[in-house]
């Protein structure tokens, strides 16, 4: 039996809209197995970004546990959690965020910028990170020289730069043409076979594929494929 | 990892260059005008202290009457002041009203009995003489240019002073100033018949009634007990009215009201300090808003809180210390042409340079940098508590 990376107890969220609570999550239990690889599916509005954004600790449950490596980190204070996020998570998000004022070298150092690796070592990781992706050309481009498929990759190598256990990716493949969208698969598809754990949030059932393990979400809950 | 942080600010700044330099024009313009009001203040205190010093010296004590006025007196008594240890000399100048015979006239003059030792001050009291010489010898006189002419009198002339017969040995340049010689009302130097104050002495025997008197102190000596000391001796005397300043008490009353005013003008333009530093406020929530989602994403990749509010800390102090640095130079720049325009306009003989001293420099960058780092805690401490997921999710 494998081990759990992370588990969502119970989980509930609330959003406040003024006066009306509108509830995104409805009492969700999951567990995500190191080394495994999930798509989460559902139609806009089920829940499965906000999911996505529970698991990588970006934000909090309104109720409920979140265990991290066994830990409960639900009262963890936000630098904690930062710190968390740092180290142990990388997100790719389905609009890149690029960091527009730095290169695609220094994207991919930013992650490290914060755990505080010293700045040689940072940018040597950086850049066998963006070679390994063949972006070893573009590495002193900054966002808007570069396309929708190279600014995904510099934004997976700017994810895998503290060489984190699990890789969140949300809607990676949304704002990219079919081909580019092919290849960012391969990537992450190919992440995964090294033995990385995947969970990415998609509505695009061919995407949903490359994951070992498909939930469903309807209305905050999980519909189909619960553990 | 804070150098990197530094780093970041550095490219947020550079991003925006426009506004960047308009906000910092705003600090600039306030510390350039703190800087000029300071550095000509500190430049004219300077001048004028070198002046004072050069002319009065640190051993020197000045009595005079505590309330100016025509007629007004001191009751000196030189012998005894002398006596006083740490008294190097004593001198006074005395004046009484006095009928003159000349040559070619007679009338009223003022008398004043002049102590040789007083020839250092030759420049700052006008004494420079159109003709002749010094007095060397009890029964000579130097006139004031009117009174020679009026007297009809030159070198070599004989005249009477009340009955007493004198030799004119010199006479004075035209005076042109309005002042009195000596510094004192009422008495002009070219109506002026000036003898020795031994000869005074013998003139008008009784008290040493004088308009003043200078004290020159010994090297190395204690000034304010000196001080007590010529002041118990002036009361022993029966003299309750002089005034007796020092070289210290001079500057002290200059640097006060350069100080003052000063101080008042530099609290104004500081004002504008301010005013730049709510534009850097404004600046910095408009960059915080604008990058509400760089920060989302700085957070989601592991920035804590107080690395968000650090980045933008940097950022708020580096648009003051920028334009602190550039005030600075625009500052001085501007001192430096004031005072040369001043200088060339009335054609002051002591020119006053502006003074930059170290305090100012850094006063200004520190000053500048901490107005533009607390204009920037409000913008920061909102970026650094963003929740991440509202940060991201903002258009």
């Amino acid at each position: 039996m494998s081990e759990v990376l992370v588990r969502l107890e119970k989980v509930t969220k609330v959003y406040r809209l003024g006066e009306v609570e509108v509830p995104a999550l409805r009492g969700v239990d999951l567990a995500v197995e190191r080394g495994h690889s999930l798509a989460l599916m559902g139609r806009s509005g089920s829940g499965k970004s906000t999911l996505l954004h529970i698991l990588g600790l970006l934000d909090r449950a309104t109720t409920g546990r979140v265990l991290w490596d066994g830990q409960d980190v639900t009262g963890f204070r936000a630098d904690r959690l930062a710190e968390l996020r740092g180290r142990h998570i990388g997100f790719v998000f389905q609009t890149f965020n690029l960091v527009p004022t730095l290169t695609a070298w220094e994207n991919v150092e930013l992650p490290l910028v914060f755990l505080g690796v010293p700045g040689r070592e940072r940018r040597g990781r950086a850049q066998a990170i963006l070679e390994q992706l063949g972006l070893g050309q573009r590495l002193r481009h900054g966002p808007h020289q570069l396309s929708g498929g190279e600014q995904q990759r510099v934004a997976i190598a700017r994810a895998l730069a503290p060489n984190p256990d699990l890789i969140l990716a949300d809607e990676p493949t949304g704002n990219l043409d079919s081909a580019s969208g092919q290849e960012i698969l391969k990537l992450l598809s190919d992440l995964h076979r090294q033995g990385r754990t995947l969970v990415m949030v998609t509505h695009d059932a061919e995407a949903a594929q490359i994951a070992e393990r498909v939930l469903r979400l309807r209305d905050g809950m999980i519909a189909e494929g619960a553990p | 990892m804070t150098r990197d942080l530094f780093r970041l600010a550095l490219r947020n700044i550079g991003h925006r260059r426009l506004r960047s330099w308009l906000t910092v024009i705003g600090i600039l313009i306030g510390t350039a005008a703190v800087v000029a009001l300071i550095s000509i203040g500190q430049g004219l205190q300077r001048t004028i202290t070198g002046q004072v010093e050069r002319i009065v010296g640190f051993n020197t004590l000045i009595i005079s009457p505590r309330t100016q006025g025509l007629g007004q007196r001191i009751r000196v008594d030189l012998g005894r002041l002398r006596a006083v240890p740490g008294v190097k000399s004593a001198m006074a100048l005395r004046a009484e009203t006095a009928y003159i015979e000349g040559p070619g006239g007679k009338a009223f003059y003022n008398v004043l009995g002049y102590d040789p030792a007083m020839d250092e001050f030759t420049a700052e009291f006008n004494l420079t003489l159109a003709s002749g010489g010094r007095m060397t010898a009890p029964g000579q006189a130097i006139l004031g240019s009117r009174a020679a002419r009026e007297l009809a009198a030159q070198v070599g002339s004989n005249l009477t002073v009340d009955g007493k017969p004198f030799t004119v040995v010199g006479v004075l340049l035209q005076q042109t100033r309005q002042t009195g010689g000596f510094g004192s009302p009422g008495i002009s130097l070219n109506d002026a018949v000036i003898v020795s104050y031994e000869d005074f002495g013998a003139l008008y025997p009784g008290p040493e009634l004088a308009l003043f008197a200078i004290v020159r102190l010994q090297d190395k000596v204690v000034v304010d007990t000196v001080k007590e000391e010529v002041r118990a001796v002036l009361r022993a005397g029966g003299e309750r009215n002089a005034s007796i300043i020092d070289f210290e008490d001079l500057t002290q009353r200059i640097r006060s009201v350069v100080s003052g005013v000063q101080a008042f003008l530099a609290g104004i333009a500081g004002i504008s300090i301010l005013v730049g530093g709510i534009g850097v406020m404004n600046t910095m929530f408009m960059a915080v808003l604008e990058r509400t989602r760089e920060i989302g994403v700085m957070k989601a990749v592991g920035a804590k809180g107080w690395q968000v509010l650090l980045v933008y800390l940097f950022e708020s102090g580096l648009m003051g210390l920028g334009g602190g640095a550039l005030g600075l130079v625009f500052g001085l720049g501007a001192a430096i042409a004031a005072t040369t325009i001043v200088s060339r306009l009335y054609q002051v003989q002591n020119p006053i340079t502006p003074a930059l001293s170290v305090g100012l420099i850094f006063g200004a960058l520190l000053f500048s940098f901490v107005v533009g780092a607390l204009s920037g805690v409000l913008p920061a401490r909102r970026a650094a508590q963003l929740p991440p997921v509202e940060a991201l999710r903002y258009e």
